[in-house]
Protein backbone atom coordinates (compact mmCIF):
# COMPACT_ATOMS: atom_id res chain seq x y z
CA UNK A 1 0.00 0.00 0.00
CA UNK A 2 1.00 3.50 -0.75
CA UNK A 3 1.90 5.65 2.02
CA UNK A 4 0.14 9.16 2.06
CA UNK A 5 2.70 10.72 4.10
CA UNK A 6 4.77 14.09 2.27
CA UNK A 7 7.92 12.15 0.81
CA UNK A 8 9.54 15.46 0.66
CA UNK A 9 10.40 14.70 4.67
CA UNK A 10 12.67 11.32 3.24
CA UNK A 11 15.14 13.97 1.67
CA UNK A 12 14.91 16.49 5.00
CA UNK A 13 15.79 12.91 6.77
CA UNK A 14 18.87 12.66 4.13
CA UNK A 15 19.61 15.94 3.78
CA UNK A 16 20.40 16.30 8.14
CA UNK A 17 18.22 18.96 7.56
CA UNK A 18 15.52 18.67 10.02
CA UNK A 19 15.04 19.31 13.45
CA UNK A 20 15.44 16.75 16.79
CA UNK A 21 11.90 16.31 16.68
CA UNK A 22 11.01 16.02 13.72
CA UNK A 23 13.48 13.85 12.95
CA UNK A 24 12.04 11.51 15.96
CA UNK A 25 8.72 11.63 14.44
CA UNK A 26 9.65 10.73 11.62
CA UNK A 27 11.84 7.66 12.72
CA UNK A 28 9.04 5.97 14.53
CA UNK A 29 6.82 6.17 11.26
CA UNK A 30 9.70 5.04 9.32
CA UNK A 31 9.86 1.93 11.83
CA UNK A 32 6.17 0.94 10.86
CA UNK A 33 6.33 2.25 7.24
CA UNK A 34 7.82 -0.36 4.62
CA UNK A 35 6.96 1.77 1.67
CA UNK A 36 8.84 5.21 2.88
CA UNK A 37 11.99 2.68 4.28
CA UNK A 38 12.11 1.22 0.98
CA UNK A 39 12.22 5.05 -0.60
CA UNK A 40 13.97 6.21 1.38
CA UNK A 41 16.71 3.51 0.97
CA UNK A 42 16.73 4.40 -3.01
CA UNK A 43 17.08 8.05 -2.31
CA UNK A 44 20.01 7.12 0.14
CA UNK A 45 21.76 5.30 -2.36
CA UNK A 46 21.32 8.34 -4.73
CA UNK A 47 22.99 10.77 -2.23
CA UNK A 48 25.57 8.95 -1.54
CA UNK A 49 26.69 8.13 -5.04
CA UNK A 50 26.24 12.00 -6.14
CA UNK A 51 28.71 12.63 -3.20
CA UNK A 52 31.36 10.03 -4.00
CA UNK A 53 31.46 11.91 -7.43
CA UNK A 54 35.25 12.80 -7.57
CA UNK A 55 36.52 16.52 -8.41
CA UNK A 56 39.99 17.06 -9.41
CA UNK A 57 42.95 18.91 -7.29
CA UNK A 58 42.92 22.22 -7.73
CA UNK A 59 46.25 22.93 -9.44
CA UNK A 60 49.17 24.40 -7.90
CA UNK A 61 49.27 27.34 -10.05
CA UNK A 62 45.89 28.66 -8.18
CA UNK A 63 47.26 29.55 -5.27
CA UNK A 64 50.52 31.38 -6.72
CA UNK A 65 48.05 33.08 -9.10
CA UNK A 66 45.96 34.51 -6.06
CA UNK A 67 48.78 35.56 -4.35
CA UNK A 68 49.83 37.47 -7.77
CA UNK A 69 46.79 39.04 -8.03
CA UNK A 70 46.02 40.01 -3.93
CA UNK A 71 49.49 42.07 -4.81
CA UNK A 72 48.79 43.95 -7.37
CA UNK A 73 45.68 44.62 -6.02
CA UNK A 74 47.56 46.17 -2.88
CA UNK A 75 49.49 47.98 -4.90
CA UNK A 76 46.90 49.84 -6.89
CA UNK A 77 44.89 50.62 -3.66
CA UNK A 78 47.89 51.86 -2.06
CA UNK A 79 48.66 54.20 -5.21
CA UNK A 80 45.02 55.46 -4.58
CA UNK A 81 45.74 56.19 -1.61
CA UNK A 82 49.02 58.19 -1.72
CA UNK A 83 50.01 60.01 -5.05
CA UNK A 84 53.29 60.29 -4.44
CA UNK A 85 53.85 57.00 -3.45
CA UNK A 86 51.90 56.32 -6.95
CA UNK A 87 54.45 58.25 -8.87
CA UNK A 88 57.81 56.77 -6.96
CA UNK A 89 56.40 53.09 -8.01
CA UNK A 90 56.21 54.21 -11.92
CA UNK A 91 59.44 54.95 -11.32
CA UNK A 92 60.03 51.99 -9.94
CA UNK A 93 58.01 50.27 -12.51
CA UNK A 94 60.08 52.27 -15.15
CA UNK A 95 63.07 50.18 -13.46
CA UNK A 96 61.35 46.89 -13.27
CA UNK A 97 61.05 47.79 -17.37
CA UNK A 98 64.97 47.49 -18.09
CA UNK A 99 65.32 43.48 -18.52
CA UNK A 100 64.29 44.47 -22.05
CA UNK A 101 67.85 46.57 -22.30
CA UNK A 102 69.68 43.46 -21.86
CA UNK A 103 67.56 41.62 -23.42
CA UNK A 104 67.81 43.53 -26.53
CA UNK A 105 72.07 43.46 -26.02
CA UNK A 106 72.25 40.07 -25.95
CA UNK A 107 70.68 39.91 -28.89
CA UNK A 108 72.77 42.61 -29.88
CA UNK A 109 75.88 39.93 -29.15
CA UNK A 110 74.11 37.05 -31.20
CA UNK A 111 73.95 39.43 -34.04
CA UNK A 112 77.36 40.40 -33.64
CA UNK A 113 79.13 36.89 -33.29
CA UNK A 114 76.87 35.47 -35.93
CA UNK A 115 78.36 38.20 -38.45
CA UNK A 116 81.79 38.28 -36.96
CA UNK A 117 81.80 34.09 -37.73
CA UNK A 118 80.37 34.37 -41.23
CA UNK A 119 83.15 37.01 -41.70
CA UNK A 120 85.36 35.19 -40.62
CA UNK A 121 84.78 32.54 -42.26
CA UNK A 122 84.68 33.87 -45.42
CA UNK A 123 87.85 35.70 -45.23
CA UNK A 124 90.01 32.65 -44.14
CA UNK A 125 88.71 30.02 -45.42
CA UNK A 126 91.21 27.77 -42.94
CA UNK A 127 92.28 24.20 -43.08
CA UNK A 128 89.50 22.83 -40.91
CA UNK A 129 86.28 24.62 -41.92
CA UNK A 130 84.53 21.90 -39.15
CA UNK A 131 86.56 23.24 -36.44
CA UNK A 132 85.63 27.01 -37.52
CA UNK A 133 82.15 25.86 -37.33
CA UNK A 134 81.95 24.08 -34.10
CA UNK A 135 83.83 27.28 -32.39
CA UNK A 136 81.52 29.55 -33.45
CA UNK A 137 78.51 27.06 -31.93
CA UNK A 138 80.05 27.13 -28.66
CA UNK A 139 80.24 31.64 -28.94
CA UNK A 140 76.60 31.15 -29.90
CA UNK A 141 74.96 28.80 -27.26
CA UNK A 142 78.06 30.52 -24.64
CA UNK A 143 75.85 33.79 -25.27
CA UNK A 144 72.12 32.79 -25.71
CA UNK A 145 73.21 30.82 -22.35
CA UNK A 146 74.35 34.56 -20.63
CA UNK A 147 71.00 36.12 -22.49
CA UNK A 148 69.43 33.61 -20.86
CA UNK A 149 70.70 34.28 -17.39
CA UNK A 150 70.60 38.15 -17.80
CA UNK A 151 66.73 37.57 -18.46
CA UNK A 152 66.59 35.29 -15.30
CA UNK A 153 68.42 37.92 -12.91
CA UNK A 154 66.40 40.88 -14.28
CA UNK A 155 63.31 38.93 -13.61
CA UNK A 156 63.95 38.56 -9.91
CA UNK A 157 63.99 42.05 -9.28
CA UNK A 158 60.63 42.62 -10.85
CA UNK A 159 57.78 43.73 -7.85
CA UNK A 160 55.46 41.12 -9.26
CA UNK A 161 55.60 38.23 -7.58
CA UNK A 162 54.29 36.03 -10.22
CA UNK A 163 57.44 37.73 -12.55
CA UNK A 164 59.71 36.48 -9.86
CA UNK A 165 58.44 33.25 -9.78
CA UNK A 166 58.92 33.37 -13.65
CA UNK A 167 62.79 34.36 -13.01
CA UNK A 168 63.08 31.45 -10.80
CA UNK A 169 61.80 28.79 -13.25
CA UNK A 170 64.52 30.05 -15.65
CA UNK A 171 67.41 28.23 -13.54
CA UNK A 172 66.10 25.03 -14.98
CA UNK A 173 67.02 26.31 -18.36
CA UNK A 174 70.49 27.29 -16.92
CA UNK A 175 73.49 24.74 -16.82
CA UNK A 176 75.20 24.80 -14.17
CA UNK A 177 75.38 27.47 -11.50
CA UNK A 178 77.85 30.32 -11.50
CA UNK A 179 78.27 32.84 -8.19
CA UNK A 180 76.20 35.56 -9.51
CA UNK A 181 73.23 33.18 -10.25
CA UNK A 182 73.87 31.47 -6.54
CA UNK A 183 74.32 34.83 -4.87
CA UNK A 184 70.72 36.01 -6.56
CA UNK A 185 68.83 32.62 -5.65
CA UNK A 186 70.29 33.14 -2.20
CA UNK A 187 69.77 36.45 -2.15
CA UNK A 188 65.60 36.11 -2.95
CA UNK A 189 65.38 32.61 -0.59
CA UNK A 190 66.06 34.64 2.32
CA UNK A 191 64.50 37.76 1.68
CA UNK A 192 61.53 37.83 -0.88
CA UNK A 193 58.49 39.11 0.49
CA UNK A 194 55.99 36.26 -0.78
CA UNK A 195 56.47 32.74 0.68
CA UNK A 196 55.73 31.17 -2.48
CA UNK A 197 58.73 32.88 -4.02
CA UNK A 198 60.87 31.80 -1.86
CA UNK A 199 59.40 28.27 -1.90
CA UNK A 200 60.15 27.58 -5.50
CA UNK A 201 63.85 29.32 -4.93
CA UNK A 202 64.36 26.50 -2.45
CA UNK A 203 62.81 24.14 -4.99
CA UNK A 204 65.49 25.29 -7.93
CA UNK A 205 68.72 25.87 -5.34
CA UNK A 206 68.20 22.16 -4.10
CA UNK A 207 68.99 21.45 -7.52
CA UNK A 208 72.67 23.07 -7.49
CA UNK A 209 72.69 21.39 -3.75
CA UNK A 210 76.08 19.98 -5.10
CA UNK A 211 77.67 23.21 -5.07
CA UNK A 212 79.57 24.15 -2.18
CA UNK A 213 78.41 27.95 -1.73
CA UNK A 214 75.25 26.89 -2.58
CA UNK A 215 74.96 23.92 0.56
CA UNK A 216 76.45 26.86 3.03
CA UNK A 217 74.51 28.98 1.63
CA UNK A 218 71.28 26.47 2.71
CA UNK A 219 72.62 25.80 5.95
CA UNK A 220 72.90 29.32 6.79
CA UNK A 221 69.33 30.17 5.53
CA UNK A 222 67.49 28.28 8.16
CA UNK A 223 67.91 30.52 11.09
CA UNK A 224 66.80 33.39 8.73
CA UNK A 225 63.37 32.37 7.70
CA UNK A 226 60.23 33.19 9.76
CA UNK A 227 57.77 30.74 7.35
CA UNK A 228 56.45 27.89 8.85
CA UNK A 229 56.46 26.70 5.18
CA UNK A 230 59.85 27.31 3.97
CA UNK A 231 61.16 26.27 7.72
CA UNK A 232 59.32 22.86 6.88
CA UNK A 233 60.35 22.91 2.93
CA UNK A 234 64.27 23.47 4.66
CA UNK A 235 64.00 20.74 7.20
CA UNK A 236 62.98 18.10 4.28
CA UNK A 237 65.69 19.08 1.89
CA UNK A 238 68.34 19.00 3.97
CA UNK A 239 67.30 15.77 5.57
CA UNK A 240 67.04 14.67 1.29
CA UNK A 241 70.75 15.82 1.53
CA UNK A 242 71.56 14.23 4.47
CA UNK A 243 73.65 17.26 5.40
CA UNK A 244 74.66 17.40 9.29
CA UNK A 245 76.21 20.71 9.43
CA UNK A 246 72.12 22.04 9.49
CA UNK A 247 71.60 20.24 13.04
CA UNK A 248 73.33 23.53 14.83
CA UNK A 249 71.27 25.68 13.30
CA UNK A 250 67.97 23.79 13.61
CA UNK A 251 68.28 23.27 17.45
CA UNK A 252 68.97 27.41 17.37
CA UNK A 253 65.26 27.67 15.44
CA UNK A 254 64.32 25.34 18.20
CA UNK A 255 65.02 28.10 21.11
CA UNK A 256 62.43 30.21 19.58
CA UNK A 257 59.67 30.03 21.96
CA UNK A 258 57.35 31.02 18.61
CA UNK A 259 58.31 28.65 16.11
CA UNK A 260 54.90 26.47 14.58
CA UNK A 261 54.29 23.28 16.72
CA UNK A 262 53.84 21.32 13.55
CA UNK A 263 57.40 22.79 12.05
CA UNK A 264 59.17 21.88 15.56
CA UNK A 265 58.50 18.06 15.61
CA UNK A 266 59.12 18.12 12.57
CA UNK A 267 62.59 20.10 12.78
CA UNK A 268 63.37 17.31 16.08
CA UNK A 269 62.46 14.31 13.86
CA UNK A 270 64.96 15.88 10.92
CA UNK A 271 67.86 16.71 13.73
CA UNK A 272 67.19 12.93 15.26
CA UNK A 273 67.79 11.34 11.52
CA UNK A 274 70.40 13.41 10.65
CA UNK A 275 72.30 12.98 14.43
CA UNK B 1 35.49 39.72 5.71
CA UNK B 2 35.22 42.59 7.88
CA UNK B 3 38.87 43.32 8.50
CA UNK B 4 39.52 42.71 4.96
CA UNK B 5 36.47 45.44 4.47
CA UNK B 6 38.35 48.09 6.90
CA UNK B 7 41.30 47.84 4.60
CA UNK B 8 43.45 44.84 6.13
CA UNK B 9 43.82 43.36 2.74
CA UNK B 10 46.22 40.62 3.50
CA UNK B 11 43.37 39.32 5.71
CA UNK B 12 42.49 37.70 2.15
CA UNK B 13 44.62 35.45 1.65
CA UNK B 14 43.68 33.56 4.82
CA UNK B 15 39.75 33.65 3.41
CA UNK B 16 41.24 32.36 0.27
CA UNK B 17 43.11 29.43 2.60
CA UNK B 18 39.59 28.39 4.41
CA UNK B 19 37.36 28.62 0.79
CA UNK B 20 39.66 27.99 -2.08
CA UNK B 21 39.39 24.34 -2.25
CA UNK B 22 34.91 24.26 -0.95
CA UNK B 23 34.57 27.23 -3.90
CA UNK B 24 36.53 25.15 -6.94
CA UNK B 25 34.36 22.00 -5.69
CA UNK B 26 31.33 23.74 -6.30
CA UNK B 27 32.63 25.30 -9.50
CA UNK B 28 33.99 22.37 -10.75
CA UNK B 29 31.00 20.48 -10.20
CA UNK B 30 28.67 23.22 -11.82
CA UNK B 31 30.64 22.50 -15.70
CA UNK B 32 33.35 19.84 -15.20
CA UNK B 33 35.52 22.80 -16.72
CA UNK B 34 39.40 22.59 -14.39
CA UNK B 35 40.53 25.47 -15.79
CA UNK B 36 37.42 27.29 -16.08
CA UNK B 37 36.53 26.67 -12.78
CA UNK B 38 40.39 28.00 -11.74
CA UNK B 39 39.42 31.16 -13.57
CA UNK B 40 36.45 31.47 -11.97
CA UNK B 41 37.80 31.07 -8.11
CA UNK B 42 40.49 33.96 -9.19
CA UNK B 43 37.57 35.65 -10.30
CA UNK B 44 35.36 35.23 -7.34
CA UNK B 45 38.37 36.33 -4.98
CA UNK B 46 39.23 39.36 -7.39
CA UNK B 47 35.44 40.47 -7.13
CA UNK B 48 35.07 40.38 -3.26
CA UNK B 49 38.46 42.44 -3.14
CA UNK B 50 37.10 44.74 -5.68
CA UNK B 51 33.36 45.19 -3.85
CA UNK B 52 34.42 44.21 -0.39
CA UNK B 53 32.38 47.54 0.31
CA UNK B 54 29.25 45.87 -0.55
CA UNK B 55 29.50 42.76 2.39
CA UNK B 56 27.45 44.49 5.34
CA UNK B 57 28.57 42.01 7.60
CA UNK B 58 24.85 41.67 8.81
CA UNK B 59 24.98 37.90 6.79
CA UNK B 60 27.51 35.35 6.71
CA UNK B 61 30.56 35.66 4.29
CA UNK B 62 30.01 32.13 2.89
CA UNK B 63 26.45 33.15 1.84
CA UNK B 64 27.71 36.36 0.48
CA UNK B 65 30.86 34.05 -1.17
CA UNK B 66 28.30 32.17 -2.97
CA UNK B 67 26.08 34.83 -4.01
CA UNK B 68 29.54 36.37 -6.08
CA UNK B 69 30.05 32.88 -7.26
CA UNK B 70 26.74 32.46 -8.52
CA UNK B 71 27.30 35.75 -10.87
CA UNK B 72 30.74 34.66 -12.00
CA UNK B 73 29.37 31.40 -12.98
CA UNK B 74 26.59 33.27 -14.62
CA UNK B 75 28.27 35.29 -16.96
CA UNK B 76 30.88 31.80 -18.03
CA UNK B 77 27.90 30.22 -18.77
CA UNK B 78 26.05 32.90 -20.99
CA UNK B 79 29.76 33.25 -22.64
CA UNK B 80 30.25 29.63 -23.08
CA UNK B 81 26.35 28.32 -23.87
CA UNK B 82 28.08 25.10 -25.96
CA UNK B 83 30.48 24.03 -24.18
CA UNK B 84 28.65 23.73 -20.53
CA UNK B 85 27.61 20.54 -21.64
CA UNK B 86 29.61 17.00 -23.04
CA UNK B 87 32.24 17.93 -20.87
CA UNK B 88 30.94 15.57 -17.99
CA UNK B 89 33.61 13.30 -17.83
CA UNK B 90 36.66 14.93 -17.11
CA UNK B 91 36.45 14.61 -12.91
CA UNK B 92 35.60 10.51 -13.67
CA UNK B 93 39.49 9.64 -15.42
CA UNK B 94 40.36 11.10 -12.29
CA UNK B 95 41.13 9.52 -9.10
CA UNK B 96 41.28 6.07 -9.88
CA UNK B 97 43.61 4.92 -7.41
CA UNK B 98 42.77 3.39 -4.03
CA UNK B 99 39.92 1.77 -2.65
CA UNK B 100 37.63 -0.12 -5.33
CA UNK B 101 39.11 -2.73 -7.48
CA UNK B 102 38.96 -2.33 -11.71
CA UNK B 103 35.13 -3.85 -12.27
CA UNK B 104 34.07 -1.79 -9.46
CA UNK B 105 35.58 1.47 -10.70
CA UNK B 106 34.00 0.39 -14.14
CA UNK B 107 30.64 0.06 -12.50
CA UNK B 108 30.65 2.97 -10.79
CA UNK B 109 32.04 5.20 -13.70
CA UNK B 110 28.57 3.96 -15.65
CA UNK B 111 26.47 4.99 -13.03
CA UNK B 112 28.24 8.40 -12.38
CA UNK B 113 28.14 9.06 -16.00
CA UNK B 114 24.35 8.49 -15.92
CA UNK B 115 23.69 10.78 -12.97
CA UNK B 116 25.51 13.51 -14.52
CA UNK B 117 23.96 12.97 -17.14
CA UNK B 118 20.71 13.36 -15.12
CA UNK B 119 22.00 16.10 -13.61
CA UNK B 120 22.41 18.18 -16.58
CA UNK B 121 18.69 17.57 -17.46
CA UNK B 122 18.40 19.84 -14.02
CA UNK B 123 17.98 23.38 -14.66
CA UNK B 124 20.85 25.32 -13.77
CA UNK B 125 19.16 26.63 -10.99
CA UNK B 126 18.11 23.62 -9.40
CA UNK B 127 21.62 22.16 -10.17
CA UNK B 128 23.02 24.91 -8.16
CA UNK B 129 20.47 24.25 -5.04
CA UNK B 130 21.42 20.38 -4.94
CA UNK B 131 25.28 21.14 -5.25
CA UNK B 132 25.07 23.74 -2.53
CA UNK B 133 23.11 21.26 -0.18
CA UNK B 134 24.86 18.04 -0.96
CA UNK B 135 28.56 19.49 -0.70
CA UNK B 136 29.04 22.54 0.66
CA UNK B 137 27.14 21.85 4.08
CA UNK B 138 24.65 24.42 3.70
CA UNK B 139 21.17 25.38 5.50
CA UNK B 140 18.15 25.35 3.47
CA UNK B 141 18.18 29.36 5.07
CA UNK B 142 21.55 29.96 4.00
CA UNK B 143 20.72 28.36 0.19
CA UNK B 144 17.67 30.16 0.56
CA UNK B 145 19.73 33.32 0.99
CA UNK B 146 22.10 32.66 -1.82
CA UNK B 147 19.36 32.64 -4.23
CA UNK B 148 17.14 34.90 -3.40
CA UNK B 149 14.51 31.91 -2.90
CA UNK B 150 12.05 31.13 0.37
CA UNK B 151 13.60 28.11 2.38
CA UNK B 152 9.82 26.03 1.39
CA UNK B 153 11.15 26.71 -2.42
CA UNK B 154 14.49 25.21 -1.84
CA UNK B 155 13.38 22.60 0.09
CA UNK B 156 10.81 21.67 -2.83
CA UNK B 157 13.64 22.24 -4.59
CA UNK B 158 15.76 19.83 -3.86
CA UNK B 159 13.27 17.08 -3.23
CA UNK B 160 12.00 17.14 -6.84
CA UNK B 161 16.10 17.04 -7.67
CA UNK B 162 16.61 14.20 -6.14
CA UNK B 163 13.41 12.20 -7.21
CA UNK B 164 14.08 12.76 -10.73
CA UNK B 165 17.60 11.75 -9.91
CA UNK B 166 16.55 8.35 -8.10
CA UNK B 167 14.23 7.48 -10.94
CA UNK B 168 16.89 7.57 -13.57
CA UNK B 169 19.04 5.34 -10.94
CA UNK B 170 16.31 3.09 -10.63
CA UNK B 171 16.52 2.56 -14.48
CA UNK B 172 19.72 1.91 -14.70
CA UNK B 173 19.84 -0.26 -11.39
CA UNK B 174 16.82 -2.46 -12.93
Amino acid sequence: MKCERDKEQITRWINHQMTLDERTLFEIHLAQCPSCRQELEASQQVWDLIGKMPVPEPSAAMPVRFHAMLDTYKRSVEEKRNPLAAILERFRQLWALQPRFPLAYSLILVVMGLTGGYLLDHRNPGPDPDFAAKKQIDTLSSQVHEMKEMVMLSLLENPSASERIRGVSYTNEIRGVNKRISDALLETLNNDPNVNVRLMTLDALTHFANDPVVREGLVQSIVQQESPLVQSALADVMLKLQERRSVQPFKKLLFQKDLNGQVRSKIEQTISRLI
Amino acid sequence: MLKVKAGDLDKMALLFERHHRPLYGFLFRMTHQRESSEDMVQNVFYRMLRYRNTFNGSGEFITWMYHLARNVLKDHLKKNKSSASGQGEEGLEERAGGGPSPADLVEKKQEWKALLNAMEDLSTENREILILSRFQDLRYHEIARIMDLTEGAVRVRIHRAIHHLKNIYLQIVN
